[in-house]
C-alpha cells in the first residue's frame, strides 16, 4: 500500500514536471522521427530482400575494341571478358544474391540513381573490352580503372557495391599476374615463337581456372529475413536510449527526498528504507515501462515499425526497464550517500551518451570497427537494441532469451547492490544534518 | 505520556543532547525553550524514532520506544522544523499523500483531509501546487500533515520560523485549538512569547542540557523580586561597568556587545543614579528598558546570556 501510494507520488510529481517528460517522452518520439527519416538512405528501404540494385555503363565500342585486338593478336577469340564480367560474375549465385544489375546509358543511369532506383553506377571504362583481352592473352597489361558511383544517401548499399568490384578486381589481378608467370616461364623454356605458340593452350587452362574463381563476401546475414528500415532501427534505438535518462531521472529521486526533509517524514511515519528504496525502483521500472510503451505504439502506428513477435517484444521491453529501473537506484543510493548529485550528473551527460554511441544508439555499430561491436555488450540499451534488432527481421523468443536474462541480471545485480549500500550502516545523512546544528551552537 | 531519562546523543565527539530528562503529561502543552542548536531539534528527533539515542531511556505510555517503534510511529505526529512538503504537487496531493503513509483510503482520508484544512485554514488554496504558497501557507500544510492520522501526541519543532505574524498567529491559534480537544503536544522554540502563551509547563535548554523546567509561574519564581534594566549604548568603556559594579542594590551586570543587562531589587529607586553614572562617563547612552521578570529574564539569570541570537 504505502509502495503504491509513493509510486502514485512520483509519477504525479513528474507529470508536473514539464522538462522531465519532455525529456523522458517527447525527446525520444521526436528524434525517432527525425533520425529515421534523416538517415533513411543507408538502411535498406531500398532494397528487396537485401538486394542492391546497380546499373552497368558501358563507356567502351565492343566491336572497335575486338576488331583493335584482333589487329594485334589472333589469339584467344574463346576469352571473352564481357562474358567474365556479366555471366561468369555478376549472375554468379553468390552475386546474384546481392546485386542485381541493369545494362544503362550513362545520362539514364544518373537519373536512377538520383531518384533512388539503383544504389550505384558502375562504370565500365572505354577500351575495357581492348585493355582485358590484352591483359588476359598477351605478356602485356594496360590500366583498367572502373568508375564506381554511389548515391551518399545509400552509403551503406554503396560500400556492399565497392566491396563486390573489389572482390572481382582482385580475383582478375590475381588472373593476369598468373598469366604473366606462366609467359615469363615458357619464354624462357622455349623462346621465340615456339613459346607463344603454345599460349592458347594455357589461356584455356587459365579460363578454366577462372570458372573456378569465387568471390567470397562475408556477412550475408539476411537469408530470408525482414530487413531494418532506418525507422525500424531508430525507433528502437532511441527507445533503449532514453530509458536511460529514466534511470537517471530516479537517480536523483532519493537525494531530493532527503533534502526535501520528505525522507525523514516518511521514515517517521513507519515506512522503511528498504520500501523507500523499492518505490523508487518501481518508479523508475514504470517511468521505463511507460516510456517503452507509448514508443513502441507511437512508432508502430505513426512510422509503421513493424517491431515483431509481441511476446518477445514485452519481454525485452519488460527486461530493459527492470535493468534500468537497476541503474537508476544504484545511482540513487550512491547520490543519497554522497550527498550530491554529481554521478547523476555524470551519468546523465557523459554516461548515457557513451552508452548511447557503445550501443548503437547513434550509428549503427554494424558499420563500426570490430572493437566498438564487442563493447557494446557492456550497455544495456546496446544489449536491448540487438535483442529488438532479433525481433524487427523476424527473429522469435528462442532467439533473444539470452539477451532478456542479460537485462534481467544487470538489473538484478544493482539493485541487490543498492539494497547493500543503502543498509550498510545507520544514519543516513540525518546525524551530519544534526552534526551542523550542533556546531552551530 | 511521554517519559525521557537520561537522554544522551553524541555526534562524534559533540554532545548535542547531554543527560536530559523530563516527563510530559496526557493532554498538557510542554514547550521546550532554548536558543538555536541547544539541543531541542536533535532531542525531537530521537523521541521521533528519527535518530537513535547514544544513552538512557524513552518511555511512551510506559513502553521503550526504540523496543517497537512502529507502534508509536503511529500515535506519533510530528511536524518538523524545515517543510517537509513536495513542492511540485498541490497541497490535497501532499495531504492524501501523508495520509495514505498512515493508512488512510478512501471516504475516511478525504475526510480527514477535509478536517484537516478547516483547522489549517487552507480550505480555499489547497489544490494549488505547493510551490506557489506563501512561507506562512506551507507551515500550515505543514502542520496539517502531521494531523491526519489524528496523533496522540504531537512534536512540533519551531513551527513558526521565518513566517509573518499573521500566519504565526494563525499557526498558535491552531495548537491552542489542537490542546484544547485534548491533543499531547510538544512544542519547541526559541522564541519565549510563543512559549509563554502556550505552554502549561516548559523546559529550558542550553547546550544540551535542561539548565531549568517547571511552569511559566515556577520559572520566573526564581527571579521573583527582580527587575531587568537594559541599556542600549554607543560604546562601552570598563571605567563604566566598574562604577555600575560598585552601586548598592545591583546584583549582575552583563554585557553583551553595545548591551548592559542590569539585575536589580527595585528598579524606581536606581535608575536615576545609573543613568547619571552612564551620562558622566561621556559613554554615549541610546536607549533604556526596564522589564519584569519573564523567561527571557530567567534565561539570562541562568545562563548570562540573551535567548535569541
Amino acid at each position: 500500500m504505502k509502495i503504491v501510494s509513493m509510486i502514485k507520488k512520483d509519477l504525479l510529481a513528474l507529470l508536473s514536471d514539464k522538462k522531465a517528460l519532455i525529456i523522458i517522452l517527447l525527446m525520444p518520439i521526436v528524434l525517432m522521427v527525425i533520425l529515421g527519416f534523416a538517415l533513411k538512405g543507408i538502411f535498406a528501404d531500398s532494397w528487396e530482400f537485401g538486394k542492391v540494385n546497380i546499373a552497368i555503363v558501358k563507356q567502351y565500342d565492343a566491336a572497335s575494341d575486338l576488331k583493335r585486338f584482333e589487329e594485334l593478336s589472333d589469339a584467344g577469340d574463346e576469352v571473352d571478358p564481357e562474358n567474365i564480367f556479366f555471366h561468369e560474375f555478376l549472375e554468379s549465385k553468390e552475386v546474384s544474391d546481392l546485386i542485381s544489375y541493369r545494362i544503362e546509358t550513362e545520362e539514364r543511369a544518373r537519373e536512377l540513381l538520383n531518384s533512388r532506383e539503383i544504389s550505384a553506377i558502375v562504370v565500365l571504362p572505354e577500351k575495357y573490352l581492348y585493355n582485358m583481352k590484352v591483359n588476359l592473352l598477351t605478356p602485356f597489361r594496360n590500366e583498367i580503372n572502373i568508375n564506381i558511383q554511389i548515391n551518399p544517401d545509400a552509403t551503406m548499399n554503396g560500400e556492399i557495391v565497392k566491396a563486390v568490384m573489389q572482390a572481382y578486381s582482385d580475383s582478375m589481378s590475381s588472373v593476369i599476374i598468373g598469366k604473366n608467370v606462366l609467359i615469363e616461364a615458357a619464354m624462357a623454356n622455349s623462346p621465340g615463337n615456339g613459346g607463344l605458340k603454345g599460349m592458347e593452350a594455357v589461356m584455356t587452362g587459365i579460363m578454366d581456372a577462372l570458372k573456378a574463381v569465387r568471390v567470397e563476401i562475408d556477412d550475408v546475414t539476411l537469408e530470408g529475413r525482414k530487413p531494418i528500415s532506418s525507422s525500424d532501427y531508430y525507433a528502437a534505438a532511441m527507445l533503449t536510449m532514453f530509458i536511460l535518462f529514466a534511470a537517471g531521472h530516479g537517480g536523483r529521486m532519493l537525494l531530493e527526498e532527503k533534502e526535501n526533509f520528505t525522507w525523514q517524514r516518511m521514515t517517521v511515519a513507519g515506512t522503511s528504507r528498504f520500501g523507500i528504496l523499492a518505490g523508487k525502483f518501481f518508479v523508475i521500472f514504470l517511468i521505463a515501462c511507460i516510456q517503452i510503451a507509448i514508443m513502441t505504439v507511437f512508432s508502430s502506428f505513426v512510422l509503421k515499425v513493424e517491431w515483431g513477435d509481441f511476446l518477445s517484444v514485452a519481454g525485452i521491453g519488460i527486461a530493459a526497464a527492470f535493468a534500468a529501473a537497476g541503474v537508476g537506484v544504484i545511482i540513487a543510493v550512491t547520490a543519497f550517500r554522497a550527498g550530491n548529485y554529481k554521478l547523476a550528473n555524470v551519468f546523465e551527460s557523459g554516461i548515457i551518451q557513451i552508452m548511447a554511441l557503445l550501443g548503437g544508439s547513434f550509428v549503427p555499430i554494424d558499420i563500426l570497427p570490430d572493437v566498438f561491436q564487442r563493447l557494446s555488450i557492456l550497455s544495456l540499451n546496446g544489449i536491448a537494441l540487438k535483442a529488438y534488432q532479433k525481433t524487427m527481421m523476424g527473429y522469435g523468443m528462442e532467439d533473444v532469451w539470452g539477451y532478456i536474462l542479460a537485462l534481467a541480471g544487470i538489473g538484478a545485480v544493482f539493485s541487490v547492490l543498492s539494497v547493500v549500500i543503502l543498509m550498510r550502516r545507520e544514519g543516513t545523512g540525518h546525524g551530519k544534518h544534526y552534526q551542523v546544528k550542533a556546531v552551530k551552537a | 505520556m511521554l517519559k525521557v531519562e537520561n537522554l544522551e546523543k553524541n555526534f562524534g565527539t559533540i554532545k548535542a543532547v547531554d543527560g536530559i530528562s523530563f516527563e510530559v503529561r496526557k493532554g498538557e502543552v510542554f514547550g521546550l525553550l532554548g536558543p538555536n542548536g541547544a539541543g531541542k531539534s536533535t532531542t525531537i528527533s530521537v523521541i521521533s524514532t528519527l535518530l537513535p539515542p547514544s544513552g538512557g531511556v524513552i518511555l511512551f505510555e510506559g513502553k521503550d520506544i526504540f523496543a517497537d517503534p512502529k507502534a508509536i510511529q503511529r500515535k506519533l505526529g510530528v511536524v518538523p522544523q524545515d517543510i517537509a512538503l513536495y513542492p511540485t504537487l498541490s497541497g490535497y496531493e501532499n495531504l492524501s499523500f501523508w495520509g495514505n503513509l498512515y493508512g488512510l483510503s478512501g471516504g475516511e482520508l478525504k475526510k480527514r483531509i477535509d478536517e484537516v484544512c478547516e483547522i489549517i485554514g487552507l480550505n480555499g488554496r489547497i489544490k494549488d501546487r505547493v510551490d506557489k504558497y506563501s512561507g506562512g501557507m506551507k507551515r500550515r500544510l505543514n502542520i496539517g500533515a502531521a494531523l491526519l492520522h489524528m496523533p496522540e501526541l504531537l512534536i512540533m519543532d519551531e513551527p513558526t520560523v521565518g513566517i509573518d505574524p499573521q500566519s504565526r498567529n494563525h499557526i498558535l491559534d491552531t495548537v491552542l485549538a489542537l490542546s484544547r480537544q485534548g491533543m499531547t503536544i510538544i512544542y519547541t522554540s526559541h522564541y519565549m512569547e510563543e512559549v509563554e502563551y502556550l505552554c502549561s509547563r516548559i523546559c529550558i535548554m542550553d547546550q544540551g542540557r535542561i539548565i531549568a523546567s517547571g511552569s511559566k509561574d515556577e520559572l520566573v519564581e526564581m527571579i521573583s523580586g527582580k527587575t531587568m534594566i537594559g541599556l542600549q549604548m554607543e560604546s562601552i568603556d570598563q571605567e563604566l561597568l566598574n562604577s555600575l559594579g560598585s552601586m548598592e542594590g545591583i546584583d549582575r551586570i552583563e554585557q553583551q556587545e553595545n548591551q548592559i543587562q542590569i539585575r536589580c531589587e527595585n528598579a524606581d529607586l536606581i535608575l536615576a543614579d545609573i543613568i547619571a553614572r552612564v551620562t558622566a562617563s561621556g559613554n554615549h547612552l541610546r536607549s533604556v528598558a526596564v522589564k519584569k521578570p519573564n523567561l527571557e529574564a530567567v534565561f539570562l539569570h541562568l545562563t548570562g546570556k540573551a535567548l535569541r541570537d
